[in-house]
């Protein structure tokens, strides 16, 4: 069942990173709107802050291989958004936990941003972070409402719902 | 509110530190510059694939709000250049890449350079930092670092990162990027810094020049600028001049990030090695192998 999660997890972030560069980044082209980041979000949302710190690093890092960045600054925001985001969702209310999603992932992008400011690197400016934060919230705000109850049916599925520990598998716990 | 367990916790800290090991790495030199070009590679082949299947999507979705402007656009080419039209419709279907690729064609003409036609298959991966877009043609098509991508008539960017079939553009509106620039009506030099989407901010060397609304403002002497030179950076739109004197002038780009799909890679101080024809100084496309 694991190996069914993670390879669930790698194609999820390959489909998502590829819909980013090839649809919606050059769509919304004045807002950091990250639909990657907004799927980690609604993983560690539905599936708790394990989850969303591992896969928010993983899906972080290869982002952040295939850009010219400095590689682990999308790794460090992104498992910020997975630990965040499963400490503080609601689980019951699709709309809390979208808009829990979009604060973070918009929190997220400008803390990214601000933080490729310190180090210099290219394209990063404070004035853009500020200027792009009202867009990006309501941008990641619709992605979020299609993702979270999209992402929570899936985990919620036989097949990739997360397993039990080792003392509910014994059943020592009945 | 929930709490972490003790291993999330210890697996949060950890994976921050290699984080931060990883920027540090990055930063400190190319400790990381194989990492990143397997990855690119990667990710390059599976952009090419996804274009494949959403690129027509998307171009036309793209096309929606300038398509007035491009039909304008299109009629006063027809006009202008008949000969060429009549040329060019014989071997494509598609009027919008008919008039990219005449544009790319008149651009080489102008600057005197070989031009590698590219297709935009990707733009930045994660977020909306990383002003950047992903060709189809690579080192394989003569493509090398540092090289200026133009859309026929505007400077575009410049690559970044080259592999054997894609290449990565730092666009030149990227917020970080200054570019050396000329008033194309005074003469004036200057140094355009990009603004995101909005544009470019030029502001003159000289702080009595005199730079108006209109003026359109071109890439400077190649030794001050990292872009070929001659290539149109885009019109100026306001002027303001602050209190210590110095003129400030915002400008509309020439060549829109939201809407570039096909664009040319200007094969200066490289050899067209490409498989794919290069459009010639005389207007000529050449197979280079």
């Amino acid at each position: 069942m694991t190996r069914i999660r993670i390879a669930a997890a790698i194609a999820a972030v390959l489909t998502c990173l590829a819909l980013q560069s090839g649809v919606l980044a050059p769509l919304a082209i004045s807002a950091a709107i990250s639909l990657p980041a907004v799927l980690v979000a609604a993983v560690a949302l539905s599936d708790g802050p394990g989850a969303g710190i591992a896969l928010g690093f993983a899906a972080g890092l290869i982002a952040d291989l295939g850009s010219t960045h400095p590689a682990g600054v999308l790794a460090l925001t992104w498992m910020g958004i997975g630990m965040v985001c499963g400490l503080a969702a609601d689980r019951k209310s699709v709309r809390a936990d979208a808009v829990i999603a979009a604060t973070l992932c918009a929190v997220a992008a400008s803390l990214a941003t601000m933080l490729l400011t310190l180090l210099n690197a290219d394209g990063a400016s404070l004035t853009l972070a500020a200027s792009q934060f009202l867009p990006t919230i309501l941008g990641d705000g619709v992605l979020a409402l299609v993702l979270v109850p999209l992402v929570r049916r899936a985990v919620r599925a036989d097949v990739l719902r997360a397993p039990r520990g080792p003392v509910v598998l014994l059943g020592v716990d009945s | 509110m929930r709490r972490l367990t003790r291993r999330q916790r210890l697996a949060a800290i950890v994976l921050a530190a290699l984080a931060a090991c990883f920027i540090t790495l990055d930063l400190g030199g190319g400790s990381l510059a194989g990492a990143h070009s397997g990855v690119r590679g990667t990710l390059g082949a599976l952009y090419r694939g996804t274009d494949g299947v959403l690129g027509p999507l998307r171009r036309f979705v793209q096309g929606v709000p300038h398509a007035g402007t491009n039909e304008a656009k299109i009629h006063s080419l027809e006009h202008e250049n008949a000969a060429l039209r009549a040329q060019l419709a014989q071997r494509s279907a598609d009027r919008a890449t008919a008039s990219e690729l005449s544009a790319l064609r008149l651009g080489a003409q102008h600057l005197g350079q070989k031009v590698v036609p590219a297709r935009v298959i990707a733009f930045g991966p994660a977020q909306g930092f990383d002003w950047t877009v992903t060709l189809d043609v690579g080192t394989g098509s003569g493509v090398k670092i540092g090289m200026t991508v133009t859309d026929g008539a505007d400077v575009v960017g410049r690559v970044v990162n080259a592999d054997s079939s894609t290449s990565r553009v730092l666009l030149a509106v990227d917020p970080g990027s200054g570019v050396g620039a000329r008033d194309a009506r005074s003469g004036e030099l200057g140094v355009a810094t990009g603004t995101g989407a909005s544009g470019f901010t030029f502001v003159p060397l000289d702080p009595n020049s005199s730079v108006r609304v209109g003026d359109v403002v071109m890439t400077g002497p190649s030794s001050g600028s990292s872009f070929v030179p001659g290539l149109e950076i885009g019109t100026v739109r306001s002027v303001r001049t602050s209190t210590d004197g110095t003129v400030r002038a915002s400008i509309a780009p020439g060549a829109s990030p939201g809407s570039l799909d096909l664009v040319g890679v200007i094969l200066v101080g490289g050899t067209p090695v490409a498989s794919r024809p290069v459009i010639g100084t005389d207007s000529s496309l050449a197979g280079g192998r």
